[in-house]
């Protein structure tokens, strides 16, 4: 990297001799410095504004090319933050290769530097704006190129996926560099404004950097405060500390494994973290029983899939997980709750976590077992596929818990005591009890049609339900509703 | 000092007039003037006025709550920044200015109004009035026998220095603005006028610095590359609209989630439905009426929403969720669970400490020396007369009696003061409303 920043700034000098415009170096200097300076690492969603590129987009024309590998050497050489010196010594290559580079494709473009004797709209557009959109172009590239070629060399990823991701994230962004970069040309000469213009650009530019910082602390500080939401439902369950925050991720791990795009990767893990906070209408005793529960029990508590919905239903954010929280009791096979939707028909969000859910269910330790081990609970999980799982999940599953590991929950047996000795409701053996009582799922289907036609219904009026199907109350089921696959 | 601090005026009937009176006014004196405009003049004029209409569409909701439209306003001053000139090569004058402006902004409004939006319009009124300021300032106003826009026409050569001088009539012009909106929502929210100004003025200079020399930025490109300035430069403003479109969009999301969480103990019947939202109203109405800056208030409703957040950890409910009935020690303990759960989240440390001490009886604070933030006392006001007034604050005034048998014991009685007045004002507007 050194030597392809070394080699055409070395020309550079060689061909054009020393710069000239001294104010006009200092100042793109000092800018490339504090620009470098408050490069933003990464401001939450994938929004990063460069400035640096601007500048150097900006000394080509102002300074040539000579002038504008000083400004990529500089910028990266003078810090006050420690970073290892390979890395130093790779970024001063690369921005100085990237800003002379960059600088000689405008002057092969036919741009003029110092945009000496040009004036009016249209010889501008010619003489400098196209060729700073050539050059532009060829910043995007070169700086593509040399990020994918480095982590090939450091990841492994193959390069031309990489360089593909790279180009289709900054690209965009690169285009704004390349018209911001113009417009500060076009203030600095020919509408004579100089240095100054630096201040009047850069200022919106500011402003919309410090925006997104704020965007992102914001969106960070939601994300735990959603958090909040679980940490109140594990103050009822004391034995399932985690389990949400586990379910999230592994979720999310089974998103990606899964090859979906960044957006639904995070709606599932939202899904998976907030799958059981219904469970907060759920009375307190029902959650710690001390005994098996009655029938009426049990509907009630499998109905926090939907009271989950209900509670965090106004919230925009979580728009894009109402689903995955609304059916992660579904079985592949038709026979779960509350809707009894079967195979592709159940989202795909709630398929994941009801695979994740199963999963920390069977490596969590309860009072009446043991925790299995991570090669047991995949065995077991395996066994349900095709009849309370999807398959293509679970699949992922042997792909993740291979590559990201995974610990098994024990618990101290004080927070275990908690939990008296009623089945857990996320155990899979819960899954087939409830799949096998196709009365208790019409149950709970009658407060989701009782919802259709009566508005808000709470979920302790439980008594219409059992008048309402009083024949599956009795033949205790092994009755089928629901298709099979 | 006290008293000006806490001054309430009602302006905002006085800034619509105003700017009413100036918008004619402007189109008045400029229609006879028409005739001194050439073709290109026109055109100018014409394409500052659809881009003032259009800008005036893209609205944002500030930090503060009011409405805001960056790309009108950037227009606007530089419009009252540039150099269009009359066929006899004078600047035109503010009148013409200041005309184009209106109505591309009451264009704008309409545009709004038609789509089924609503605009505010006393906020645009301020917006107005303030932005009129740069051209009087810029082409009028006599600076030692000449306006500043003939003294800049001579420095050539030092094209920064006019750079500068336009920075300033920007920013004298915005100060105006932000001033007047501050007018404008403190007679709306009934707040004092002083620590609404300073507020508006703090928590707005950010966009506003963006404003402004996007503003000195098209007036100085369009003397290089003609009407082009207008959409090229108001490109990197664009950027800053959408970043700080979605801040606002962010902050909206966390207080749905903040109404989430604090209807927990709705579903579970530990409290009666909508008690956090009366409350969290009510608290918020005294925190304005008391003076307090957007940052405290924002906290101050989110510790009202989340005040019985507590409750979720008990095993059995409280008998309509009224926390004023039970024991000063379950109290507590309720206050300091749900202050425990709320700092799990690690950013909400304030709230936390807003939620710990809303328990806490005034007399601590009288007789011990206890610090008790402002919030705390409010929200334990608000919260005690919820609780006794109830639902429909049937019984209002029993509340405010038994208010009034712990007033300076356990209620601080400038706190009580203040609700007494957001509950004069809420039932002069139920009335005017019947």
């Amino acid at each position: 990297m050194c030597v392809a920043g070394a080699v055409p700034f070395a020309l550079s000098w060689f061909h054009f001799g020393p710069p000239r415009d001294w104010l006009g170096l200092v100042t793109c200097v000092a800018l490339g410095i504090a620009s470098w300076l408050l490069r933003e690492t990464n401001v939450g969603a994938r929004v990063q504004l460069s400035f640096i590129s601007i500048i150097t987009l900006a000394a080509a024309v102002i300074v040539g090319p000579v002038g504008a590998g000083i400004v990529g050497i500089t910028a990266t050489l003078i810090q006050f933050d420690r970073e290892r010196v390979v890395v130093r010594v790779f970024n001063v290559g690369l921005f100085t290769c990237m800003a002379t580079m960059t600088a000689l494709v405008y002057l092969w473009a036919g741009g003029v530097v110092g945009a000496a004797g040009v004036e009016g709209p249209l010889p501008l557009i010619r003489h400098v704006g196209i060729p700073l959109m050539i050059a532009d172009v060829a910043q995007c590239l070169i700086n593509a190129g040399a990020l994918a070629a480095i982590l090939r060399v450091a990841t492994g990823v193959p390069m031309r996926m990489q360089a593909w991701k790279l180009l289709s994230t900054s690209g965009p962004a690169y285009i704004g560099y390349g018209i911001i970069g113009f417009l500060f040309v076009v203030l600095w000469i020919p509408a004579h404004v100089g240095w100054f213009s630096a201040v009047l650009v850069l200022a919106p530019l500011f402003v919309a950097r410090w925006a997104f910082a704020q965007y992102g602390d914001e969106l960070r500080a939601h994300e735990r405060t959603l958090r909040a939401l679980v940490t109140a439902v594990e103050i009822k369950e004391p034995h399932n500390q985690g389990h949400s925050e586990r379910v999230a991720r592994l979720s999310e791990w089974l998103a990606e494994s899964l090859g979906l795009g960044h957006k639904e990767i995070q709606d599932i893990r939202t899904a998976g973290m907030l799958h059981d906070i219904g469970k907060v209408s759920v009375p307190t005793r029902l959650l710690r029983g001390r005994r098996a529960l009655t029938d009426d029990e049990l509907v009630l508590l499998a109905d926090h899939a939907r009271a989950g919905v209900e509670l965090v239903d106004d919230i925009d954010f979580v728009a894009g997980s109402l689903d995955g929280i609304a059916h992660h009791h579904e079985r592949y096979d038709g026979r779960g709750y509350p809707a009894g939707l079967a195979g592709d028909r159940i989202p795909l969000a709630a398929r994941v976590v009801a695979v994740a859910d199963a999963f920390d269910a069977l490596t969590s330790r309860r009072s009446y077992r043991a925790a299995h081990g991570v090669d047991d609970a995949v065995r077991l999980v395996e066994e349900r596929a095709g009849t309370h799982l999807d398959p293509d999940v679970v699949e992922a599953l042997d792909r993740v818990v291979a590559r990201h590991g995974w610990q098994p929950t024990v618990g101290s047996d004080e927070l275990v005591d908690t939990s008296g000795v009623a089945m857990d409701h996320d155990d899979p053996e819960m899954s087939d009890f409830f799949a096998e009582r196709s009365d208790l799922r019409a149950r709970l289907r009658g407060f989701v049609d009782g919802q259709e036609d009566q508005g808000q219904r709470g979920p302790h009026d439980q008594t219409d339900g059992d008048q309402r199907h009083p024949d599956e109350q009795a033949g205790h089921g092994h009755r089928h509703v629901g298709g099979r696959v | 000092m006290n008293r000006v601090r806490r001054l309430q005026v009602d302006l905002v009937v006085h800034v619509e007039v105003l700017a009413v009176v100036v918008a004619v006014a402007a189109v008045a004196l400029s229609v006879p003037k028409l005739h001194t405009l050439d073709q290109n003049a026109i055109w100018h004029l014409a394409l500052f006025l659809v881009a003032i209409a259009l800008g005036e569409t893209a609205r944002l909701t500030a930090l503060t709550g009011r409405d805001t439209a960056p790309m009108s306003t950037a227009a606007a001053l530089a419009l009252s920044l540039s150099t269009i000139a009359t066929e006899g090569h004078d600047p035109i004058g503010s009148a013409l200015v200041i005309a184009t402006i209106a109505i591309g902004m009451g264009a704008g409004g309409l545009l709004l109004h038609t789509a089924g939006d609503t605009p505010r319009w006393p906020d645009a009124a301020a917006r107005l009035l303030g932005v009129a300021v740069a051209p009087l300032l810029y082409r009028t106003f006599d600076f030692g026998g000449q306006t500043l826009i003939e003294r800049l026409g001579n420095w050539v050569d030092n094209r920064w220095a006019v750079a500068v001088v336009m920075v300033l009539v920007g920013i004298a012009a915005m100060l105006v603005d932000l001033t007047l909106e501050a007018v404008v929502s403190a007679g709306r929210a009934h707040a004092p006028l002083l620590p609404t100004i300073i507020d508006e003025v703090r928590s707005s200079a950010a966009l506003a610095s963006a404003l402004i020399t996007s503003g000195a930025l098209i007036a100085l490109a369009e003397y290089a590359i003609g009407l082009a300035a207008l959409p090229l430069f108001l490109l990197p403003l664009v950027l800053t609209y959408f970043a700080v479109q979605r801040f606002a969009g962010v902050r909206e999301t966390y207080r749905q989630t903040i109404a989430s969480l604090s209807s927990l103990t709705d579903r579970t019947g530990y409290t009666v439905p909508d008690h956090a939202q009366r409350v969290s109203r009510t608290a918020v109405a005294i925190g304005r009426d008391l003076g307090m800056g957007q940052r405290e208030l924002t906290d101050l409703e989110y510790a009202a929403m989340l005040h019985d957040l507590g409750q979720v950890a008990l095993r059995e409910p409280i008998p309509a969720g009224a926390t004023v009935a039970v024991s000063p020690a379950d109290q507590q303990r309720i206050a300091q669970d749900g202050a425990d759960i709320v700092r799990t989240t690690g950013v909400l440390d304030s709230v936390a400490q807003i939620l710990e001490a809303q328990t806490t009886p005034f007399r601590q604070a009288r007789e011990f020396g206890q610090d008790i933030p402002l919030s705390s006392r409010i929200i334990k006001v608000a919260n005690a007369f919820d609780d006794i007034a109830g639902p429909s604050q049937a019984s209002g005034a029993t509340a405010m009696e038994r208010l009034h048998l712990g007033l300076g014991y356990e209620y601080d009685p400038d706190v009580v003061d203040s609700l007494t007045r957001v509950l004069e004002r809420r039932q002069r507007a139920a009335a005017t409303g019947a």
